[in-house]
């Protein structure tokens, strides 16, 4: 992340240590909003998330030190390792496309024609209207007797029982995802598109470059930091993904609970009156160092290909 | 500028079109759904795309017991607080962790970057409970703070800054402006793009979230508009054209809002990569 | 933030003199809260549950008569949705915000009571003087096991009505007029109905909860509720035949997935035959299905042993509440006789005080379908039993609905995915 963030060409900070340029205190008066809340309200639950790994608590009884037995017991736990492959196969299947799809809707959207901005605005209604509205009406067109297989009837086919199949279920939140994730890193491309130089865009085309080419020779590799950064941005929202799959799946998580994602179950687990929190604690923490190895994959996959 | 070609246009254009269907579609069939009577089967094979006999008395019966309207207002507070936040404290911090050189900078780069890492969900409960010791559940304050700065934001914004000439600011250096004055007169106007991306992102982020205020609120009179919704699903889950009501109740004025500010986003992306 | 040790020293007497003039300063000390005894007074809040949008009226009317009679107490009532009600408690006591007076069935009554939220109705004389207006099994039935009395006002009873199609029993030649009685008869109506010609109807749209082993007559836990017993043999027979039901298709094809609330639109939509339901659901079906409200069967669940099941709510009182005076006078006031019956007369619950069901209303065929089922589940509650341990967790319920699903899927035997079941639960309940 230090590194897909701060690539410059310059190096400011460098440049900077030559002229002393601010006094001591002010790059942390700069800070102290930002840290405080990131400290105050992240950071520190989540220390209190580590202490509590290692107890027993509950949601009403602080609990009391119990070492390790919560990751013995995770080890031994079906529904962990369910959940685990649910936010891998989130992962792989999601990250692509959504990498992907809205560079290329981005592209379809960034050049200047009429009416050009009413299909950019168009394209951000899913993102506008919240998940949780999305999810409702996904379920309401999903339904065995919803809108998708009305048109599956009609033409013949179906019922298909998106709601009711594991993988139809997973898949069918996986395409939610997705489609939500079409205009929202659209957004970010198209931010970045407008940072490279047209003059490259026209110099390729001078040189007889068709329009694939110039999106591999050109287009790529001017916004493969931004890449990158939506790379990393949806492998660890798709790792983490909760409210669709919640929404569409129920809290308990499709048939049998094989639909049950890693953040599920920690909410499952950790939350309601009964809640382990010790053992919840301690799921986040598995979810934690996934996550961190899933970022550091990402980069050292990026800095491999930068360097070769 | 290259000239487009007819085809291309087509070509474009068309595919545009795709998308839109896909896009907004589902949207236009809740719309359908919220209009249909009680008497009409929405339940048919092929499904009818229209009402039959167009009625309004879907909303009137949601706002009857639900006020979603209350819920709207909750829910655009929260968001226009996050943006403001987000927009002082990420460019203020982005700022210093990109264009200052201070002892324990990597520090507090580092901060953020575990702050983007931590799962929300998991920290939600020791978050709630902080909350309480500040006297603040319940409140639309609470539900802003968490987010009131994102590590995302700050991320996003050291790296547009991070991306300009340091020339820029040499010169200004030279001139004697202090850094408060470089980064407010030189560096923010540079990154307008980012800032309106930041902007969007903020806002989306405090309409979306659910998990959070559905914790930390417990009066109905404040629940934000996602809360409010779960609370209408779980209430009319029998009734699916009350529930389409209430999803249209909830999208519409921030259609509408949107389409009126849209221009300042897109063109603020624009303006913002131009200069910059 | 706190005060710090010395300022608060100083300003404790302050405080408690502004406390005794009847301002509202903050308890803090987080302990026993105010007293029961004395005159009800302060504000206090009132807490139900998925009850405000049948019933706004009624309770706009409570707390208007209830402040009448009680000029010094303002009441706010809140609710909240059937869904996330368990978190949203469980929050509201992590916090501290535990309403004064909280709508509960005892399993949600137990964890609270548990960590010494709730008010022990026993051992407060200002709450224990009114057990005697309330039968005895509903007062015994907010008893908690191990915690040493009952912990919530007794409110009402539901036996839970089974709906059932008779429109689709008709067609499936079934008699409309004889709904299945016991576990038997309901399996062999559902091969009927999966069997008819012009297509296959699934009987029922749910897989058997912990209170459907209770009915078929399986032990659910061992004496002093340590164990899990339900897959003894007489548990996996009931799996067993389940099972063999899905494979015919005569269980909704999304059954596994299925909530109650999905549950409840599929027989709303006619295409499940019958669906255990609440009283609340009479409403709903007379308003958006006309047609299937003409030919609605109300009837009591299957059951082999003559106990159906009992849903008890009741309404406890936060431990640590500031005005708990008031919130005593204001549970009682709810859940007396008179307003119990009034509550009763709007829905099809039932009143838990004493003498109540003695009434003609509940003794007297008025000649309706409603007044007929009324007075028949009445007679039922007399040796109803509230089957679900009230020591079974969310959690817990969650692992059996699991593993019953990997049963009828085919993954597992009934009798390995039981006892999978049991054990993953004993675990759990080792563990509390």
């Amino acid at each position: 992340m230090q590194r897909a963030a701060g690539r410059t060409p310059e190096r400011p900070t460098a440049r900077a240590g030559r002229v002393r340029t601010h006094r001591a205190a002010s790059p942390w008066l700069f800070l102290l909003p930002g840290l405080g809340v990131v400290a105050a309200f992240v950071l520190y639950p989540f220390l209190s998330t580590v202490h509590k790994a290692f107890t027993d608590a509950r949601t009403l009884t602080p609990g009391t030190w119990v070492g390790l037995r919560n990751f013995r017991d995770m080890l031994d736990d079906e529904q962990f390792r369910v959940a685990l492959r649910n936010s891998v196969l989130y992962v792989v299947a999601v990250v692509p496309l959504t990498v992907l799809l809205p560079l290329l809707l981005a592209l379809l959207v960034h050049k200047k024609l009429p009416g050009v901005t009413f299909f950019r605005s168009a394209f951000y209604t899913p993102v506008v209207a919240s998940v949780v509205v999305v999810s409702l009406i996904w379920g309401w067109m999903l339904d065995d007797r919803g809108l998708v297989n009305g048109i599956l009837r009609f033409l013949g086919a179906g019922p298909v029982a998106f709601l009711g199949d594991q993988w139809l279920l997973l898949f069918s939140a996986m395409a939610l995802t997705v489609w939500r994730g079409l205009s929202y890193y659209m957004i970010i491309y198209l931010a970045a598109l407008a940072n490279v130089p047209r003059e490259l865009h026209e110099a390729a085309a001078v040189d007889g470059a068709g329009p694939l080419r110039r999106f591999v020779s050109v287009t790529v590799p001017a916004l493969r930091s931004t890449m990158v950064l939506v790379g990393a941005l949806s492998s660890v929202a798709a790792f983490k993904v909760f409210s669709e799959v919640y929404l569409l799946a129920g809290p308990t998580g499709g048939p049998a609970g094989q639909d049950t994602t890693l953040v599920m179950l920690v909410q499952r687990t950790g939350t309601g009156l009964n809640g382990r929190v010790g053992y919840a604690s301690a799921l986040s923490l598995a979810v934690f160092v996934l996550t961190l190895l899933l970022m550091l994959l990402v980069l050292r996959a990026d800095r491999k290909e930068a360097d070769g | 500028m290259t000239r487009t070609s007819g085809g291309e246009k087509a070509l474009r254009y068309l595919l545009m079109l795709a998308v839109l269907a896909v896009s907004v579609g589902p949207f236009l069939w809740q719309l359908s759904t919220s209009l249909k009577s009680t008497t009409e089967d929405i339940y048919t094979y092929p499904p009818g795309l229209l009402p039959e006999h167009p009625t309004l008395d879907n909303y009137q019966g949601v706002a009857d017991i639900v006020p979603v309207w209350d819920y709207a207002l909750n829910s655009l507070k929260v968001a226009a607080a996050n943006v403001v936040t987000n927009l002082a404290g990420a460019s203020m911090a982005g700022y210093a962790l990109a264009r200052l050189r201070f002892r324990g900078r990597k520090a507090a780069g580092l901060a953020f970057v575990a702050a983007l890492l931590v799962p929300l969900e998991s920290v939600v409960i020791a978050q709630f409970t902080m909350m309480r010791d500040l006297q603040l559940n319940n409140t639309l304050t609470a539900v802003v703070l968490p987010g009131a700065v994102g590590a995302l934001n700050v991320l996003l914004m050291r790296n547009a800054f991070a991306n300009l000439p340091y020339e820029v600011e040499e010169a200004a250096v030279i001139d004697g402006a202090n850094v408060w004055q470089r980064f407010t007169r030189i560096a923010l106007p540079s990154v307008r793009g980012t800032l309106a991306a930041v902007a969007i992102f903020a806002f989306m982020g405090a309409w979306d979230d659910f998990l959070w205020p559905l914790i930390v609120l417990s009066d109905p009179d404040r629940f934000t508009l996602t809360v409010g919704l779960n609370f209408l699903h779980g209430t009319f889950q029998q009734n699916p054209r009350l529930v389409a009501a209430g999803t249209v109740i909830a999208v519409a004025p921030l259609l509408v809002m949107f389409a009126c500010l849209q221009r300042y986003f897109f063109r603020g992306v624009g303006e913002g990569a131009v200069k910059g | 933030m706190p005060p710090s040790r010395s300022a608060a020293a100083v300003a404790a007497p302050l405080l408690a003199s502004v406390l005794l003039l009847g301002a509202c300063g903050s308890g803090g000390d987080g302990g026993g809260g105010g007293s029961a005894d004395g005159k009800p007074e302060g504000s206090i809040t009132f807490q139900t549950w998925n009850l405000r949008s049948n019933f706004k009226g009624y309770f706009d009317g409570l707390v208007r008569d209830f402040e009448k009679a009680n000029p010094g107490v303002k009441v706010k009532w809140l609710d909240q949705p059937a869904e996330n009600y368990a978190e949203k408690l469980s929050a509201d006591a992590g916090a501290g915000t535990l309403p004064d007076v909280v709508n509960v069935s005892p399993d949600l009554s137990y964890p609270l009571a548990k960590a010494g939220l709730l008010m022990n109705l026993d051992k407060e004389k200002a709450a224990a003087r009114f057990k005697g207006e309330y039968t005895p099994e509903s007062w015994q039935g907010n008893t908690l096991p191990g915690l040493d009395g009952s912990y919530a006002f007794p409110w009402y009873l539901n036996t839970g009505p089974l709906f059932y199609n008779k429109s689709l029993f008709r067609e499936a030649g079934l008699d409309p007029e004889k709904p299945p009685e016991n576990y038997d008869e309901l399996f062999a109506a559902a091969r009927t109905m999966a069997g008819r010609p012009g297509g296959r109807t699934a009987t029922l749209a749910g897989t058997p909860s912990i209170e459907d082993f209770g009915r078929y007559g399986v032990r659910l836990m061992n004496e002093d509720a340590t164990r899990f017993t339900y897959n003894e043999p007489k548990g996996v027979e009931l799996l067993t035949r389940y099972k063999e039901l899905y494979d015919r298709g005569a269980l909704d094809a999304q059954a596994l997935t299925n909530t109650p609330e999905k549950s409840g639109q599929k027989f709303l939509e006619q295409k499940v035959a019958m669906n255990p339901g609440s009283a609340h659901d009479l409403g709903t079906f007379k308003k958006n299905a006309p047609a299937l409200y003409r030919n609605l069967g109300i009837t009591d669940a299957p059951n082999n042993n003559g106990k159906p099941n009992m849903y008890v709510m009741g309404l406890a009182v936060n431990a640590r509440g500031k005005h708990k005076a008031a919130a005593v006078a204001f549970a009682h006031f709810v859940t007396d006789r008179r307003n119990q019956e009034a509550f009763a007369h709007q829905v099809a619950v039932f009143p838990s005080t004493k003498g109540s069901l003695d009434d003609p209303y509940w003794t007297k065929d008025d000649g309706t379908d409603e007044g007929r089922v009324r007075v028949a589940s009445a007679k039922m509650l007399k040796g109803a039993v509230n089957y679900t341990p009230v020591v079974m967790s969310d959690e817990m319920k969650v692992v059996l609905k699991n593993e019953v699903a990997k049963a009828l899927q085919g993954k597992k035997s009934p009798k390995e995915a039981l006892d999978d079941a049991a054990a993953q639960s004993d675990k759990l309940l080792k563990r509390s």
